[in-house]
């Protein structure tokens, strides 16, 4: 069908009707007719009109500039020739020639008449095995590449595994430097999980905690995670720690902020979420978190175990203590008539948080978190103690904690060190536990000392404040149930120039003479001891004789007497001081126990008197002047009404005493000449 | 690796257990060779079947071949890296000369650390002791306090 010269159409030039069987009858069994419409329709299907829509496109832009039918005709006609013309034709010949082969052979193989005698290949031409063995190569080659890129892959997976390999088993050898890791060879595998965990449990407890409950958390379960980083799942309540509270204080009060850190969630790692890029010091971090968590636990278990030692101890009568209260991970001890304490096991995690209402809760729901009728029940108790609410006498709950858990943990290495029969240091530093009154007594003895050394040291500074020239010092002993502090009585400055206007300092060296003089208050645990130096007893006042000035009193007392007692020993002091500043300068002077006599003419003598009050708000020690003829002993102070023979001279510091005691030193001199 | 473990084992007071090591070094030394020898002889299959064939249908059919060998070493490969990750966990577990030479080891450094941080307590107590001593005599004989009673 050839229609205008400038339009070709692809066509079919040998329109064969192909067989397409033969039966053995020799029947030709032909495909089924197409029909001509059909044909039709496939025969326009084939024809390319694109390249005529355009060409017709381009005729009618220039029938329109130019209108000129022959310059069309003569343009059409020298448009160059489609350039794979010359390639479809050979490829139809080549189909053409193809066609007739195959019909020959399939007549050939139909027919029975004919025979194949012989049939050679034909031989090919060079260029032909030349260009079969180019496919064969490169079908090859494409068959190596793609095993190449087969093994790249492998390779760079197989990488991958090992690094993560590598990763997890590099965290686990540096956790294993310090954690006991388990395999469990038989446990039922989770996905993601190796079967490794963390043993936490320290056996060196086990003895003493045999009878109390098994520890869950000891058992930290090791998660592989896909990208080798290793994490592990924290267990239920693995974050608590004791907390000790005095009943009636204000929770508030404590400053818990120091004695908790950061708490850390190994299982929610950002660093898990992204699986690439994963350098070594992601790796180290991870590692470093793990061991936090670990140890937070450890911590925690550790924590719990000193608790059930606690309870275990509380079952053991104590001198002194009572408990008063007992649940799950509580524990409310009354110390003496006063005090009361309640430890309890709180959560400290964030994992836990959701567990307590209010940690820090008020004084409703102090017992943090536990929260039941009877707590509300013990605080409501406490409230009814409002002197109790005033915190200066409590000593600091933290540091109470921090002793508890130091004094059991000492005494829980000193067992083992037994066990291991091992007697380099049986005797734990610090102090030994007193094996009288078991570990928890010691404690509760210390928490009472605690409170009754604050007692004291208050009576000492309000006593301190009333006397301005006494100075408070304190000796830390190191010893939890034993304070000691010292009250220095110190001559001041300017009465050392003026004397040393007057005499050389040798005189004072010969004579011994003192510039400080102390008071030592010990206290052991109820127990208060005063010691000083530098006074007569009473005993020698009653003797009379004030020889032995240097020895050193001691007396036993208790809170009441105590100020009673300090201020009498510093007046002594005073006393003492005075005495020598006047023998120095010449007088004739004696000393009873807070009075110095000056002896005067014709037998007289003028008495110098302290007085001591502790409760005086303007200064505990006054003195007084009393003249005395001989027939009485001044020593009546009660009444505070001046008369003939004694004047109130107030309350005078050491310069105006010492200057007094110059003034009359003076005024004897004088009476001495007339 | 697993000479060590064995070794280790061996030294265990039953002949049973130095049996089993040794049985078990055996059967590790043999999947080693097992999956060397099988990645080798896949590998010279492998590069025997690479070269072009004449008949070009024989080429289809190696190309086939190639794929299942390149598959076979992949595998034996991975045997092996399963075996290296199994050794792994055998010297972390059953290590246990240098575990224990480990755990000595910790123990020393707490023990200096202990004795360190004692020391450093004590440094501490010391200096507050000592800072307290000088800030009450410092309050005592400060003018405010002298002041205070006039």
């Amino acid at each position: 069908m050839m229609e205008e010269g400038s339009v070709r159409i692809d066509l079919d030039k040998l329109p064969i009707k192909r067989l397409d069987a033969i039966d053995e009858l020799g029947n030709e069994q032909f495909p089924p007719e197409i029909g001509h419409e059909e044909k039709r329709l496939s025969m326009i299907r084939r024809i390319d009109f694109s390249f005529v829509v355009g060409k017709d496109e381009k005729q009618a832009k220039s029938s329109k500039e130019t209108a000129a039918a022959a310059a069309a005709a003569a343009a059409a006609a020298q448009q160059p020739a489609w350039p794979w013309q010359g390639l479809v034709e050979n490829l139809q010949l080549a189909h053409q020639e193809l066609s007739i082969i195959i019909d020959l052979i399939n007549t050939v193989e139909a027919n029975d008449a004919v025979a194949v005698a012989g049939m050679q290949r034909p031989k090919p031409l060079p260029n032909e095995v030349l260009s079969d063995l180019s496919v064969s190569a490169a079908t090859k080659l494409q068959r190596l590449r793609h095993l190449g890129r087969y093994f790249k892959q492998s390779s760079k997976a197989m990488e991958q595994q090992v690094s993560r390999d590598a990763r997890f088993y590099g965290s686990l050898i540096r956790l294993q430097q310090n954690w006991k890791v388990k395999r469990q060879r038989m446990a039922a595998i989770g996905p993601g999980s190796e079967g490794f965990s963390f043993d936490l449990l320290d056996n060196s407890f086990l003895d003493l905690t045999a009878l109390s409950r098994p520890s869950s958390i000891s058992t930290v379960r090791v998660d592989h995670h896909y990208s080798g980083i290793l994490s592990i799942q924290r267990p239920q309540k693995s974050c608590r720690s004791i907390s000790l509270r005095f009943i009636g204080a204000d929770p508030r009060c404590k400053q818990k902020s120091f004695s908790r850190k950061k708490v850390y969630s190994s299982a929610e790692h950002p660093r898990t979420a992204k699986t690439e890029a994963l350098t070594d010091e992601d790796v180290n971090e991870c590692v470093k978190d793990t061991h936090s968590v670990l140890c937070e636990i450890h911590q925690s278990i550790f924590e719990e175990q000193v608790f059930d030692m606690v309870n275990h101890e509380t079952y053991n009568p104590l001198p002194g203590v009572s408990v008063t209260g007992m649940r799950e991970d509580f524990l409310q001890l009354a110390i003496g008539q006063e005090t009361s304490v309640c430890l309890c096991l709180v959560p400290s995690g964030k994992e836990d948080v959701s567990q307590m209402v209010d940690p820090l809760g008020d004084s409703q729901n102090g017992e943090s978190g536990l929260l039941n009728s009877d707590s509300m029940e013990l605080s409501i108790v406490g409230d009814d103690k409002p002197d109790f609410l005033k915190l200066s006498g409590m000593p600091n709950p933290v540091s109470l904690e921090i002793y508890l858990l130091f004094i059991f943990l000492e005494n829980v290495l000193a067992r083992a060190k037994e066990r291991r029969s091992c007697p380099v240091r049986a005797q734990v530093s610090g102090q030994p536990a007193d094996d009288s009154c078991g570990v928890l007594g010691h404690f509760c003895m210390t928490v009472a000392h605690r409170i009754f050394s604050n007692k004291v040291l208050s009576e000492l500074e309000s006593l301190v404040n009333g006397v301005p020239y006494i100075q408070l010092l304190s000796h830390p002993t190191w010893h939890s149930r034993t304070s000691s502090w010292s009250l220095s009585l110190k001559v001041p400055q300017s009465v050392h120039a003026a004397r040393r206007s007057k005499i050389s300092d040798d005189h004072y060296l010969k004579h011994g003479m003192r510039s400080q003089f102390h008071t030592k208050v010990v206290v052991k645990d109820d127990q208060i001891n005063v010691s000083g130096e530098g006074a007569p007893s009473i005993i020698c006042s009653f003797r009379g004789s004030s020889s032995d000035v240097f020895s050193m009193n001691c007396y036993g007392c208790d809170l009441e007497d105590l100020p009673m007692i300090l201020l009498q020993q510093v007046a002594s002091q005073v006393i003492r001081w005075l005495h020598e500043e006047a023998l120095v300068v010449g007088m004739k002077a004696s000393r009873d126990f807070l009075c110095l006599y000056f002896d005067l003419d014709h037998g007289d003598t003028l008495g110098l008197v302290a007085h001591v009050d502790p409760d005086d708000i303007n200064g505990c020690i006054s003195w007084w002047v009393v003249m005395d003829d001989g027939s009485a002993e001044g020593k009546k102070l009660t009444d505070y009404g001046e008369s003939e023979g004694r004047r109130f001279l107030g309350h005078l510091s050491l310069e105006a005493l010492y200057a007094t005691v110059m003034d009359l030193a003076s005024l004897c001199s004088i009476g001495g000449i007339h | 690796m697993s000479k060590a473990g064995a070794s280790g084992a061996g030294s265990g007071p039953t002949a049973a257990a130095t049996q089993a090591a040794h049985q078990k070094q055996k059967a590790l030394l043999q999947r080693v060779d097992t999956d060397v020898a099988n990645i080798v002889d896949n590998f010279s299959l492998l590069i025997n079947v690479a070269r072009v064939n004449d008949p070009p249908i024989r080429n289809s059919q190696e190309a086939f071949q190639m794929e299942m060998r390149a598959a076979r070493m992949v595998q034996a490969a991975d045997s092996l890296l399963k075996l290296v990750s199994e050794l792994e966990q055998t010297a972390i577990f059953s290590g246990f000369a240098s575990l224990n030479e480990n755990v000595d080891r910790r123990i020393e450094v707490f023990n200096q650390l202990e004795g360190s941080t004692e020391r450093l307590l004590e440094k501490i107590g010391e200096e507050a002791a000592a800072s307290l001593k000088e800030l009450e005599t410092h309050y005592y004989s400060s003018v405010l306090r002298t002041c205070q009673r006039d």
